[in-house]
């Protein structure tokens, strides 16, 4: 992180902890995570249910404490003021829209409570709904609106009053799949028109690299990585963020550092990795787990390609987008099923064939054998 | 370190814990300290200092001594027993009918079998006796027509017969409500595999509704054995537990002999309450139900038409007696005649120029512990909902005490406990405020509870986060959306106290008479046409309340009742 980085840090979360529960019972949520959030960008929280991310938000808001730690915000300690004056808009993953206020008095509740004169409110409650583009709806119940209007209505109401934070606490969870897509786009244009520090808390990963600046990954109540979308994705610095994030193969392999290392299967099969990346030329120990992502592999016909795995295809999946291989490797030796993704159908390729499986060097990773248990065991 | 704390106190949130302490310190001193101390007065003779040393089991002692004593606890248990046995022969078959048989005009058997729950039982009880009685309309056309009458009423036969047409209703609406959402699946797999129709009911239906049955049994034999004024005005001789507190109370003023029945009073209800959670625990039944299809009614035309018989018998005769009152009430010296044979305004005439006063203290004293019940009962169930208390049962049971606790009881414990001490209230209008809104509290804790838990929390937090404080986020969200909730508790607290007898009878002092006070003691001093008079009165707010109520919520009424 650059000094420059420094300076424009909103939020900043050290060394927090939270355990629930009694004497009996302990669970520990959060252990020891501290994150940098930097002004105006949308930094995500992401991981897999119990990871601790709502955890983490429901600290920030205030509505638990934690056990140690602390939160600052502009350099205030935000452990000791109580939530309703931390001014942070929040939007929750089942709306809480107030039932008995017409969409109107919903979205100017906050306004009110800081008591901003009629014509002012009328007016910020105005532009704001245009903004979420429901103007007709200012008179309506929240039970007469959709899902994504109610969603939106979440999302202006907690806008309305200018809020230094806004926390997004899996606000699309509750929406069917093509709303979903659409809706994150809508918030991330939201949220950049409102220029507000946002937090934001999925479990899809998804949705993370699509709408954010930063992500952290979080695992049994710690961070596991913290980076952009692309660094997550193509830099993952441990094999569970490897595994959580997209589609991914990894094969243990024996390692012989060199300029262009060689790597040497269960199989007997041995390859070259050529334009290798700085991780796996660093690579220091004889045995490895190489991860490779499925577009960074290639399906060959030709069975004698040099410089391949040999393989047989399994399935193939026509997604649209891309046609995805499920080919065994290794088949005298343990064998071990990998996805290589294409863009279009390989020629001459079909379920049953001998097929020679190329991989790209320049993307693929290596890390260390003892990560292997953090796979998850499906 | 100094500097962190004062910081700390300032952003510190004080409003909850005042308002929500505040009401809980209202729960010690009213509930706790005077139920604690009719315990304590119990073991302590009459004239005795209050002390340790003073215990003595002395004043239960009379249960062995005084035949008296004997037969009050014999008499209590049978009245209780028979009225459950009575009621259950009523309220299962009803149920049946309503729920199970294509029966007509189910609405209309369901809202007026729900009325003997609200009109005060000892108000038609007298009505037995004139129709009924050795001197009755029954009895005098029997002997002319056919030669024999009926055995007297009078005692036993009374007491029972007129507790039950004011209980059943408790076991018709709760083995109703079991039925009609028990899973149709469930009978239809049975006669698929061969049941005949009365083998489904015998060996599916039925059991499947006795936890409901229980719990209707159990609410039964808690207001029979705590019944005062049926037995006090159909009882004659027949003393129950009930009236020999009263009889000790204000024939000799002896608050600890009185204390020492209602213990006895307590145990009886508290083994009804140990004996069916006994039967219900080995009769929990969980049926996972995936269907929302509406149960499966009998199509048989008999069924229908014993159903409609059965039905509309049921409901005639338990609004009977108070058909009579109204009736009565227009009637010139009727019960000295044979049969009416005036009909006139008298009775009110006469009430309006000497009753008023009791109508003004009933409409008083109800309301004013209405609301505070509503405000102490919401905040309480708050607590209950909201609030992560490790206690959270001692609470629930603190606050439902007085509901289970027999009237008299109650109105014992408060006399004793704002008589003497501290807080001396005897002889106030206060000391009545005080027994009724202890004992309606329970209906308002119970359907504001049910509301409370049924509003998200998130949208409470959603109102935090957006800057309203505390007691902002309780007076614009929480409460607007437990509204409906304190309304139904509240209408049915005030509708119910506008009658309340057993504890008023304990607490009322000459300048605080009310309405149920002024018909007993018309109805003791034969003075019947006044008496019925202000009874009309008293049938007509409480029904008027209820169907306001219900105008505003737009519930019937057979759903108010859904908590009890």
């Amino acid at each position: 992180m650059t000094e420059q980085d420094n300076s424009r840090i909103t939020l900043s979360i050290r060394n927090l902890s939270k355990v629930f529960g009694g004497k009996n019972e302990q669970v520990q949520a959060l252990n020891d995570v501290s994150l940098d959030i930097r002004e105006g960008e949308l930094f995500t929280l992401l991981g897999p249910s119990g990871c601790g991310k709502t955890t983490t938000l429901r600290c920030v808001a205030g509505f638990e404490k934690p056990s140690s730690g602390r939160i600052d915000f502009l350099g205030r300690d935000f452990t000791s003021i109580p939530p309703f004056r931390r001014n942070i808009g929040m939007v929750f993953q089942s709306y809480a829209l107030f039932p008995h206020l017409s969409i109107f008095e919903n979205v100017a509740y906050g306004l009110r409570i800081r008591k901003l004169p009629r014509k002012d409110t009328e007016q910020k409650v105005n532009r704001i709904i245009q903004l979420v583009g429901l103007e007709a709806t200012q008179k309506r119940k929240p039970s007469e609106l959709s899902g994504g209007q109610q969603q939106r209505i979440a999302l202006a109401r907690a806008l309305v009053y200018d809020p230094q934070l806004l926390l997004l606490d899996e606000p699309l969870s509750n929406l069917d799949a093509k709303l979903r897509v659409y809706m994150r786009e809508e918030i991330r244009r939201i949220q950049q028109q409102a220029k507000v520090t946002t937090i934001y808390v999925t479990h899809d990963q998804e949705e993370a690299l699509s709408i954010s600046d930063r992500i952290a990954v979080m695992h049994a109540g710690k961070v596991s990585q913290v980076g952009t979308p692309d660094e997550i994705y193509e830099n993952p610095n441990t094999i569970r963020v490897a595994d959580f994030i997209g589609q991914a193969n990894f094969l243990t392999c024996e390692v012989q550092a060199n300029a262009d290392p060689v790597l040497r299967f269960r199989s007997g099969e041995q390859i070259t990795l050529t334009n290798s990346s700085d991780n796996v030329r660093g690579y220091q120990d004889t045995e490895g787990i190489l991860f490779v992502r499925p577009e960074q592999m290639e399906v060959s016909a030709a069975a004698n390609h040099p410089n391949s795995l040999k393989g047989q295809v399994k399935v193939i999946l026509y997604l649209g987008s891309v046609v995805r291989y499920y080919i065994e490797i290794f088949q005298d030796h343990d064998p071990q099923e990998i996805l290589v993704d294409q863009d279009r159908r390989v020629h001459g390729v079909g379920v049953g064939d001998a097929v020679a499986v190329l991989v790209h060097g320049q993307e693929a990773k290596l890390f260390p054998t003892e990560q292997r248990q953090q796979l998850e065991k499906a | 370190m100094a500097r962190e704390i004062t910081r700390r106190l300032k952003t510190f949130e004080f409003t909850p814990y005042l308002v929500l302490g505040l009401a809980l310190i209202i729960l010690v001193v009213f509930i706790v300290y005077p139920l604690s101390k009719v315990v304590f007065s119990s073991f302590i003779k009459l004239g005795d200092a209050p002390t340790l040393r003073n215990l003595t089991l002395a004043n239960f002692a009379q249960f062995s001594k005084s035949t008296l004593y004997r037969s009050a606890f014999l008499n209590t248990m049978v009245v209780g027993l028979v009225c459950v046995l009575f009621s259950c022969l009523i309220g299962i078959p009803m149920a049946y009918f309503v729920a199970k048989t294509q029966t007509p005009f189910k609405t209309f058997f369901l809202t007026l079998g729900t009325l003997p729950l609200i009109l005060p039982p000892f108000v038609g009880a007298y009505s037995w006796i004139l129709l009924f009685g050795r001197q009755g309309v029954i009895n005098y056309f029997l002997d002319a027509a056919f030669g024999f009458t009926l055995p007297d009423i009078y005692g036993a036969p009374g007491v029972i017969i007129a507790i039950t047409m004011s209980t059943y209703p408790f076991i018709f609406l709760l083995t109703y409500g079991a039925l009609i959402s028990a899973d149709p699946y469930i009978e239809e797999s049975a006669e698929i595999m061969g049941a005949s129709r009365w083998r489904v009911i015998r060996t599916v239906t039925l059991p499947l509704v006795i936890p409901a049955i229980v719990a209707g049994a159990l609410i039964v034999f808690m207001r029979s054995v705590g019944n005062f004024g049926v037995p006090a005005i159909l009882g004659g001789n027949f003393y129950v537990l009930p009236t020999l507190i009263h009889f000790q109370v204000t024939g000799f003023f002896n608050l600890n002999a009185a204390a020492a029945i209602a213990m006895v009073n307590v145990v009886l209800v508290a083994f009804a309450i140990l004996l069916s959670q006994y039967v219900t625990a080995k009769r929990s039944y969980i049926t996972i139900t995936s269907t929302t299809q509406a149960a499966r009614v009998s199509s048989s035309k008999l069924l229908k038409w014993l159903g409609t018989v059965f039905c509309f018998g049921v409901i005639f005769f338990s609004l009977l007696p108070h058909l009579t009152v109204i009736f009565t009430s227009f009637t010139e010296g009727w019960a000295g005649t044979r049969y009416p044979t005036k009909f006139s305004f008298d009775n009110f005439r006469r009430i309006f120029e000497i009753a008023l006063t009791p109508i003004r203290n009933s409409l008083f004293l109800a309301t004013t512990a209405t609301l505070i019940a509503s405000v102490i009962g919401t905040l309480l169930s708050y607590i209950n909902v909201r609030k992560n208390l490790k206690a959270r049962w001692i609470l629930d049971l603190t606050v439902m005490l007085p509901f289970i606790l027999p009237g008299i009881v109650v109105g014992v414990a408060i006399l004793v406990g704002f008589s003497s001490g501290l807080l001396i209230l005897s002889g106030t209008w206060m000391i009545m405020v005080v027994g009724f809104f202890i004992r309606r509290m329970p209906y308002i804790f119970r359907s504001t509870t049910a509301s409370l838990t049924q509003i998200d929390v998130a949208v409470e937090e959603a109102s935090t986060i957006t800057g309203a404080s505390w007691l902002t986020t309780f007076r614009k969200i929480t409460l607007p959306l437990m509204a409906p909730g304190i309304l139904a508790g509240a209408v049915i607290s005030f509708a119910t106290l506008m009658g309340e007898l057993s504890t008023t009878v304990i607490l009322f002092s000459a300048r605080w008479k009310t309405i149920s006070v002024a018909i007993v003691e018309y109805l003791f001093s034969a003075t019947i046409g006044p008496a019925y008079a202000l009874g009309t009165i008293l049938i007509v707010l409480v029904l008027s309340a209820i169907f306001l109520a219900n105008r505003i919520l737009g519930r019937r009424m057979s759903q108010m009742f859904k908590m009890v």
